[in-house]
């Protein structure tokens, strides 16, 4: 407590009492008991005593950081950070004590608040002792590790680091206990050191601690020295070495499905599934400045052509010729190409009176087309050639797997090997005198069209690529799934595909992949780690924070991270002898990465 | 208002004394134009002979624009010709018209901001398909605006306004045209920077550019342009040697709006 010639600290004592309110608000409704069943570190923490250790770090780590006019300037870091954590920790104890007065004297508490069951209060606030000791102990607890938090402020920022890491990496681990064993165990490595039971073994998490530091701290010393020899090296050697972390990459994509497991590998087929859906709307989107709310569309035209042309109960097959041989119209391969051309007549199809739109107008019109092939889908209309309402069923599995042997780690190689095709043409494309001709669209048509840009051609060209990519993505569905219903087609996939590329920014094709990735794989990641009923609570707030704290996107594309991390234009200058200002972008892009 | 076109046809000495005379490269005949029910032109004939500055003034709405996006195919005329190097261009797209050789710096130069310098440049090429050529018309520019040089990587929109205007008319010459059409090069500029852009306007014109440049700040065009034309509410209300114009007082009214 503050000594007599310092001011109190108030402030530190709001932090403190807000976390409490926080802390308190997951302990009465039920959030702490329902974390509490999964352990982080076994025998020793679970997630629902981290929610309420973070909660206390936080107030002090908050409470000690050093804010310009803040009126407790003056009291010692380490202090500030103590009575913040204590303050969540009284508010705490506070609530135990009182609580368990109320039900000592027969009050009824969970008449209102029905989650503050008596384990709870016995066993989980209380810490397994005695209500009194309970208190006390949330208390010191609580000041303790305020101050510990408090003590991080004190260090350098380049120890500091490690240190968080270390943290971060061991929990982790520990959360994503589930993948990272299967992973060991396909490795036929040992788990016993790092896991028991759901949790981290206490060695394992020091390990996982010491090794993430170790290496966030050689990364620092060394990040300077490797960057400097790489940016010295000769360009053809500097090409040679992209290519080849290229190629590692892809290695290490084509190994994923061996190691994560069957369950994993399905959902990596799906992530590709939305890259390879995020490349194709991206091209319209992020390259074109064509707001497309309908891409659905193409994916269903995708996934119902591939259907059609290879399903044994497809219309296009005759009674005598199924009878004759259970087989699709034709094969997975002769279907793809027809997909293709398909998608481009329909894309030329839905481009073609969208062209005068722009915007808002355009998404709506677009939203409407989505909608538009749903319903013919589902209507009765097309139900003798498309199914209706109950879909089109035994779809093949792509070859080389059979229908009866749909294997998630074969149909990813194949989304895989396309994923890179399209990748690559859009990479290509992005920097061709097409590519400049979108981003001229983009960013004024009216001026592009009176440079001499066909506005209408590049239009439909865009619209034309991104559906032949979107339908690919529908093929690979169908062949993956195996049975094709009108409800896999809803708005929700537009939705879905335009996150993922605003999710990992605009125009940039990494950004595709990582947005993917964590829009699709994370709740699937999330699945083993939370509660069912918090998991999209979480995966939402994990959203928020992503468009908050980065804009522009996770790997924004150059031309999109200038935009929005630029000031704005100079005054007026035109002596010619005048320097040229430092260049604003380097300057914006730095700033960016340390807030 | 009766008084249009009094000597535009059959004046080969409008051409002003020191001013090359030649065949028209660029002529309007008759062209109305309309959007939808309102005629913003109204049977404007005029002509830009190869290797002149010419200059169309006029006030606010008086049509100058869409004069330039009728030459240009961005709007169609509802009636009359549009004739370059002899021979008719209403009618075609703008692609097409761009690639014949007519490019436009357009109003408020209208870079793409966030393209960096050098893709501003590449954007005006983009009909274009020789290599070589292009580089060349790209280092021409870069020749004539050395500022542009030294930030080539830079975002167009963070320019400064002068530069900015240095920058919209190299991208319409890196199209390499044979006639170049500018909408207001003056606006928003202060006036130094204004002196300045007009005698850029000259120096490429004497390089070989004819120049059809409209403007509100009569001044200033007449005084580097070979021949000028009034428009007013959408007609040719008035058309001389530049040197005429400037000492006639019903110009001296007109770019004020008010024709007596």
């Amino acid at each position: 407590m503050p000594s007599g010639t310092l001011h109190f600290p108030t402030r530190a004592l709001r932090v403190g009492l807000v976390g409490g309110a926080a802390a308190l608000y997951l302990a009465i409704t039920g959030v702490l008991e329902r974390f509490n069943t999964r352990e982080v570190i076994t025998d020793l923490l679970d997630l629902g005593d981290l929610l309420i250790l973070l909660v206390m770090l936080g107030a002090g780590y908050l409470a000690a950081g050093r804010r310009k006019g803040a009126s407790d300037a003056g009291i010692p870091v380490l202090i500030r950070g103590l009575v913040a954590g204590a303050a969540t920790g009284g508010v705490l104890a506070a609530f135990l004590l009182i609580a368990k007065a109320l039900v000592d004297a027969e009050v009824n508490v969970r008449e209102i608040f029905i989650s503050v069951t008596p384990r709870l209060l016995n066993e989980t606030l209380s810490l397994g002792q005695s209500t009194a000791l309970g208190a006390l102990l949330l208390l010191v607890a609580g000041g303790v590790l305020g101050a510990l938090a408090a003590s991080l402020q004190l260090l350098s920022p380049a120890s500091r680091r490690p240190l968080l890491i270390g943290a971060a990496v061991m929990l982790f681990v520990g959360l994503l206990e589930g993948l990272f064993a299967e992973i060991l165990d396909n490795l036929r490595l040992e788990t016993g050191w790092l896991y028991e039971g759901e949790g981290l073994t206490i060695t394992g998490a020091v390990i996982v601690f010491v090794v993430a530091g170790a290496m966030a701290v050689a990364w620092a010393r060394f990040k300077g020295q490797v960057r400097k020899s790489v940016e010295t090296l000769p360009p053809p050697q500097r090409k040679r070495m992209r290519t080849g972390a290229l190629v590692a990459v892809i290695l290490l994509l084509a190994l994923l499905p061996q190691v994560v497991g069957r369950f994993n590998s399905n959902v990596l087929g799906t992530v590709g599934l939305y890259v390879l859906l995020g490349l194709g709307l991206n091209i319209v989107v992020g390259y074109a400045g064509l707001l497309d709310l309908g891409y659905v569309a193409f994916f269903a035209v995708g996934a119902y052509t591939t259907g059609v042309l290879t399903s044994p109960v497809s219309f296009l097959v005759t009674e005598e010729g199924a009878a004759a041989a259970p087989s699709g119209f034709t094969n997975f391969w002769v279907a793809l190409p027809l997909v293709v051309i398909v998608a481009v007549v329909i894309g030329v199809l839905i481009g073609a009176p969208v062209l005068r739109l722009r915007g808002d107008y355009l998404a709506i019109v677009t939203l409407g087309f989505g909608e538009i092939i749903r319903t013919l889908v589902l209507s009765d209309w097309l139900a003798p050639f498309l199914g209706g309402a109950q879909g089109l069923l035994r779809v093949p599995a792509a070859p080389p797997t059979s229908l009866d042997l749909r294997s998630p780690e074969r149909i990813y190689y194949l989304i895989l090997a396309f994923v890179l095709l399209a990748a690559f043409i859009s990479y290509r494309l992005a920097d061709s005198r097409v590519g400049r001709a979108w981003a001229a669209m983009r960013e004024d048509e009216s001026v592009a069209e009176a440079m001499g840009i066909s506005v209408i051609k590049y239009k439909l060209l865009a619209f034309a690529m991104g559906a032949a990519i979107g339908c690919l993505g529908g093929t690979f569905f169908a062949a993956k799934i195996g049975s094709i219903f009108p409800n896999s087609f809803g708005l929700l996939v537009s939705i879905n595909v335009l996150a993922v590329i605003i999710l990992g920014g605009m125009g940039s094709i990494p950004g595709v992949i990582v947005g993917a990735f964590v829009l699709v794989g994370v709740p699937d990641l999330l699945r083993d780690v939370l509660p069912p009923e918090y998991r999209l609570l979480v995966y939402g707030a994990i959203l928020v924070a992503i468009m908050i704290y980065r804009p522009e996107g996770l790997i924004p594309n150059r031309r999109r991270r200038r935009e929005l991390h630029v000031e704005e234009p100079e005054e007026e200058q035109y002596e010619p002898g005048a320097p040229a200002p430092e260049p604003v972008i380097a300057a914006g892009a730095e700033g960016a990465k340390s807030p | 208002m009766s008084d249009r076109e009094p000597s535009v046809d059959g004046d080969p000495a409008a051409g002003a004394g020191d001013g090359p005379v030649e065949a028209p490269v660029l002529e309007l005949r008759n062209v109305s134009t309309s959007y939808g029910p309102v005629r913003v032109l109204e049977d404007v004939t005029m002509e830009v002979r190869a290797g002149e500055v010419v200059c169309l003034l006029g006030s606010n709405a008086a049509g100058k624009t869409t004069t330039l996006r009728t030459i240009l195919g961005l709007v169609r005329p509802s009636k009359g010709e549009v004739v370059f190097s002899g021979e008719r261009i209403d009618g075609l797209s703008t692609p097409d018209i761009v690639a014949k050789g007519i490019t436009m710096v357009p109003e408020n130069r209208r870079l793409f901001g966030r393209m960096s310098v050098r893709e501003n440049l590449e954007i005006g090429a983009h009909m274009r398909e020789d290599k070589e050529g292009i580089q060349r018309d790209v280092d021409r520019v870069l020749t004539l605006f050395p500022r542009l040089k030294e930030r080539l990587g830079q975002k167009a929109g963070t320019l400064s306004g002068g530069e900015q205007q240095m920058l919209a008319i190299g991208r319409a010459l890196t199209a390499n045209p044979r006639v170049l059409l500018m909408d207001e090069p003056s606006m928003g500029l202060a006036p130094i920077l204004v002196e300045q852009v007009f005698s850029t306007i000259k120096e490429i014109n004497e390089q070989g550019t004819t120049i059809f440049v409209v403007e509100q700040n009569a001044n200033m065009a007449l005084s580097i342009a070979d021949r000028g034309y009034v428009l007013q509410t959408g007609q040719i209300v008035l058309s001389d040697s530049a040197k005429s114009l400037l000492e006639d007082p019903r110009t001296r009214e007109a770019y004020l709006g008010e024709l007596a």
